[in-house]
C-alpha cells in the first residue's frame, strides 16, 4: 500500500467544521451529513472538509489531540516507554498533513505542532526498527506489536517482509531432510 | 501497482527459478572442480586447450560454472567432482561468525547467498555448518542493511551498497523505496500526475508540434 492510499482511508475520519453556508442534510451512500447553518458546528469526513475550506465555505477546527500540551505529553511518553503508546488518532500523521497544508491559518501554532508530530513520528519508528531487528535476530516465528498506525506500517512493510522471507528460505535449508535432486541420464 | 512489471525473484533455496535472471547469474559463477574421468575433446569448452581436439586428463583441475557442475556431478558416474570455493570454508566460516558486518559480500562472489544455498545440494558432511553460517551472516547484516536504507534520502548511496551482495541490493532498494515514497508523500508530490517511465523515452510529439 502506498503513503497516497492511506491517506485516502484516512479522510473518512470525521472532523469538526464551522460552515458559513446553509444546506439542508445531504444524503450520501455513506450516511446522511448536515445540516449546515451558518456558525453552527457541524461534523463532517475530512474529504468534505478540505474541499469546503479550499472553496472558502468554511472554518476547520483542530481536533482536541492537536494542541501543543498533549502532543508533547504523548510525545515524552514515547520516549519513555519501551512499547508504543496508543497514539490519539490512528491516522495522526496523514491528518496533521492534511490539515496543516490546507487549514494551518485555523489551527493555532501550527509550526510546533508539525515538529511534534514528526519527533512522535520518528520516536516510534525508531522502536519499530528496532523491534524488527530484535525479530530477526533471535528468529522468532511471531511478533505482537500493538498500537501502530498504517502509515507506519507501510514504510517498513515491503522490506520487513522481504527479509523475513530470505530468512525463512535460508532457514529451510538447515533441514537436511529431502536428498538433492539430480538428474538421472 | 505502481511498478511496470513485477521480475521474477530469485529461488534461494535448494531449487532455483528458472524464469529468474538473479539465479540464470549466479549460476554462471565458478567453481572449483576435478575431472574424474578423461573428458575427451572437451579442453577447449572448458577453457583449458588451444585445439579441438584436446581432452582434458583425468585429475586435472577446473573452474566450471555451477549449472555445468550440477548437471554432471552425479556420484554414480565419476565425471567430475566438485569442492567448495574458499568463502565457504572452514577459515572463512569463523571470519563470518567472528563479525559478518566488515566483509565485503560483493567482492567476495556477488552472489554469496544464493550461491551458497545451491552448493548444499551437492553431498558434502560440512552441509549443515555452511547453511548456519550463511543464515547467520545474513541476520547479523541485517540491521545495518535496515539503518542504512531507512535512512539515506536522497544521497548518494555507492558506498553503502558497495560491500553488499545481490540479495542485500534488493532488500536495500526496497527500503529506500519506502523511505523514498513516503518522503515524496509528506512533501505533497504523491498527488503530482508525471509522466510514466516506460513511455517517456517514446518521442511523441506533442500537442504543439502537430500541423493542422
Amino acid at each position: 500500500m502506498e503513503p497516497a492510499e492511506a491517506e485516502f482511508l484516512a479522510e473518512k475520519e470525521l472532523v469538526t467544521i464551522v460552515p458559513n453556508f446553509s444546506l439542508d442534510r445531504i444524503h450520501l451512500i455513506g450516511g446522511d451529513l448536515g445540516p449546515f447553518n451558518p456558525g453552527l458546528p457541524v461534523e463532517v469526513p475530512v474529504w468534505l472538509a478540505i474541499n469546503l475550506k479550499q472553496r472558502q465555505k468554511c472554518r476547520l477546527i483542530p481536533p482536541e489531540w492537536m494542541d501543543v500540551e498533549k502532543l508533547e505529553e504523548i510525545r515524552d511518553q514515547e520516549r519513555t516507554e519501551d512499547t508504543f503508546t496508543p497514539m490519539p488518532s490512528p491516522y495522526y500523521m496523514e491528518l496533521t498533513k492534511l490539515l496543516l497544508n490546507y487549514a494551518s491559518d485555523n489551527i493555532p501554532k501550527a509550526d510546533e505542532i508539525r515538529t511534534l508530530v514528526k519527533d512522535t513520528w520518528d520516536t516510534r519508528i525508531a522502536k519499530l526498527r528496532l523491534s524488527a531487528d530484535s525479530f530477526v535476530r533471535q528468529q522468532e516465528a511471531h511478533a505482537k506489536l500493538d498500537n501502530l498506525t498504517l502509515m507506519e506500517i507501510n514504510t517498513i512493510g515491503t522490506f520487513l517482509t522481504q527479509a523475513l522471507d530470505h530468512m525463512y528460505k535460508l532457514r529451510t535449508n538447515l533441514q537436511p531432510g529431502e536428498s538433492a535432486r539430480s538428474q538421472d541420464f | 501497482m505502481s511498478e511496470a512489471y513485477f521480475p521474477v525473484g530469485p529461488g534461494l533455496g535448494l531449487e532455483e527459478n528458472f524464469l529468474s535472471l538473479d539465479d540464470i547469474l549466479m549460476s554462471q559463477e565458478k567453481l572449483p572442480g576435478r575431472a574424474e574421468s578423461t573428458l575427451p575433446r572437451l579442453a577447449f569448452a572448458l577453457g583449458q586447450g588451444a585445439g579441438t581436439g584436446d581432452s582434458i586428463p583425468e585429475g586435472s583441475n577446473l573452474e566450471i560454472p555451477l549449472w555445468l557442475a550440477k548437471g554432471l556431478h552425479d556420484s554414480k558416474r565419476r565425471i567430475i567432482s566438485v569442492e567448495l570455493p574458499k568463502i565457504y570454508k572452514e577459515a572463512w566460516r569463523t571470519v563470518f561468525s567472528a563479525d559478518a558486518n566488515v566483509v565485503d559480500l560483493h567482492k567476495m562472489g556477488p552472489y554469496y547467498y544464493g550461491f551458497g544455498s545451491q552448493l548444499l545440494n551437492f553431498v558434502n558432511p560440512e552441509n549443515p555448518e555452511i547453511a548456519q553460517t550463511i543464515l547467520q551472516t545474513f541476520i547479523s547484516r541485517f540491521r545495518r542493511i535496515m539503518d542504512s536504507s531507512q535512512n539515506a534520502y536522497n544521497e548518494d548511496t555507492s558506498a553503502l551498497v558497495a560491500r553488499l551482495d545481490e540479495l542485500e541490493r534488493a532488500l536495500f532498494r526496497a527500503g529506500q523505496k519506502g523511505l523514498n515514497d513516503f518522503q515524496c508523500w509528506e512533501k505533497g508530490q504523491a498527488s503530482q500526475i508525471t509522466a510514466s517511465s516506460l513511455v517517456q523515452n517514446y518521442g511523441k510529439r506533442k500537442f504543439t508540434d502537430m500541423d493542422g
